[in-house]
């Protein structure tokens, strides 16, 4: 589940798509481990990150990459993260984040507790990490950068929110990054397997993108998107 | 001529921070306004050792600066201009397992060898100073174990030898297997100061604090202990103007 941005991190207040992928575990009461790697494990946003989940009805818990020694939690940290229902990646350098989890071996522990149906998201930095090939406008202009791999597609967020993006992004594709897919800030794109299977917007208008180059043009669709916060329509 | 600090622990980002440390790295300098670059990287950048390291030099003469591979995006320059135009970078502690693999992702690693061999002064604590070397005794993963380093520095490095004893049995025995090179075992407020690959001079910045050899003779380690040269700072005081002022940039120092 790629989060364009939002989520407790971006979007205070706004839990509708938290909630909406603590209900894709299926589970009472999820076991969520929160991955900061990308902020440098900052102290007040694992603060926020357990007073959002802690509130939601789960067993929240973190991995800290930087304090493993003083870290009380765990073990193993391949093994925490195969026992979770749910591990929910945060924003940073995107670049930064997939150093640290190769020097710990965190992108094979990833990649194994997908296959093994531990629900994956992350917003920013932790959605671009999950796909072939990402843009990040980390560090001036927007570069493209290789991801984990798990979506064999590209990945832009913050779409809406910086054009130099969306306009690099487009770029990227005609100049043969692969195809793939884009959301706004407030929007996720959901997968199932290696397939989109939804869009979800937690604000209305906020949308996920598909973009493919055709020829030499580069066509980009706005996919259908559900308005989690729109009323559900009552059966007559 | 190549300088690198290697300290094994202490220094500005501890309590009650080492100033005698402190100074030394802007002597060596050899500028009277040294521009002094920290990368914190390997804690993540926390403000907090962001606010010791300005507390530290934001009243000496010199220029400091942060470098946050976390929070790049606030970055204008390129980060070759950024880490060449120092006369000293001053690696922070944390994890060296982090460290050098954020350093690699973003070319950092070249960007100091670079630097260093052009005669800026290398300095840093902990995974900040056994990062120059072969290698070193890591507690990244928890448990400590022994890790490579750059090896700009011939030999290895073990820090905190005083204050996590736990290290000393590891990296004694990686010596002893060869997993590490021969090397120094250091403990808090002691520098290591090296001019290219020599040993020149060992110093402490407290009074009972000791660093040793650790070599292989005959398939036996051998610890010989080091003396180091007790360094103390001068006296300095901070005008209430520059009090203020930092109050303001960084709020009220607290613990």
């Amino acid at each position: 589940m790629a989060f364009g941005g939002g989520g407790f991190s971006m979007d205070a207040g706004n839990p509708l798509l938290d909630d909406y992928v603590l209900r894709l575990t299926g589970v009472q009461r999820p076991k969520v481990c929160f991955v900061p790697t990308a902020s440098g494990d900052a102290d007040h946003y694992i603060v926020r990150f357990y007073r959002t989940f802690a509130a939601l009805g789960c067993e929240p818990s973190h991995l800290s990459l930087f304090r493993r020694d003083r870290t009380a939690a765990t073990g193993d940290p391949a093994e925490h993260l195969l026992a979770q229902d749910l591990v929910y990646v945060g924003g940073g350098s995107v670049v930064s984040l997939l150093g640290t989890w190769r020097a710990h071996g965190i992108d094979l522990a990833l990649a194994e507790a997908w296959r093994r149906g531990v629900v994956l998201c992350g917003l920013s930095a932790g959605s671009l990490c999950w796909f072939a090939e990402a843009v990040t406008a980390f560090h001036g202009a927007p570069r493209r950068v290789e991801g984990l791999g798990l979506l064999p597609h590209s990945n832009c967020v913050h779409y809406d929110g910086e054009p130099a993006r969306r306009q690099e992004y487009r770029r990227f594709v005609r100049d043969g990054m692969c195809a793939g897919y884009a959301a706004d800030d407030g929007a996720a794109l959901h997968f199932v397997g290696t397939e989109l299977h939804r869009a979800v917007a937690s604000r209305p208008g906020k949308r996920g993108w598909h973009v493919a180059r055709r020829g030499e043009r580069v066509v980009e669709r706005r996919l259908a998107t559900v308005d989690l916060g729109a009323p559900v329509a009552l059966a007559a | 001529m190549r300088t690198i600090l290697a300290l094994g622990g202490g220094g500005f980002t501890a309590q009650p921070g080492d100033p005698a440390l402190d100074e030394l790295v802007l002597q060596l300098a050899g500028s009277p306004v040294p521009r002094i670059l920290f990368l914190p990287t390997a804690s993540g950048d926390p403000q907090e050792q962001i606010a010791r390291f300005h507390a530290a030099f934001g009243d000496r003469p010199c220029e400091p600066e942060v470098l946050s591979l976390f929070r790049l995006a606030d970055v204008r320059r390129p980060l070759r201009d950024i880490v060449l135009s120092q006369d000293v970078v001053y690696v922070g502690g944390g994890s060296m397992r982090n460290l050098l693999a954020i350093w690699q992702v973003h070319g950092l690693d070249r960007l100091l060898r670079d630097a260093w061999e052009r005669g800026v002064v290398l300095a840093g604590l902990s995974a900040g100073a056994m990062c120059w070397f072969q290698g070193g005794v890591t507690t990244s993963a928890g448990a400590p174990q022994p890790t490579p380093g750059l090896g700009f520095l011939p030999g290895s490095l073990s820090v905190h030898a005083d204050g996590q004893p736990s290290r000393r049995p590891v990296y004694l025995r990686a010596v002893c297997a060869g997993t590490l090179a021969p090397g120094w075992l250091v403990d808090d407020g002691v520098g290591l100061l090296f001019r290219d690959m020599e040993l020149e001079r060992v110093v402490s910045a407290r009074p009972r604090a000791r660093a040793s050899r650790v070599d292989v003779v005959e398939g036996a380690t051998v610890v010989t202990a080091i003396e180091p040269d007790l360094i103390a700072p001068a006296p300095r005081g901070v005008s209430a103007d520059v009090r203020e002022l930092r109050a303001m940039r960084y709020g009220s120092p607290r613990d």
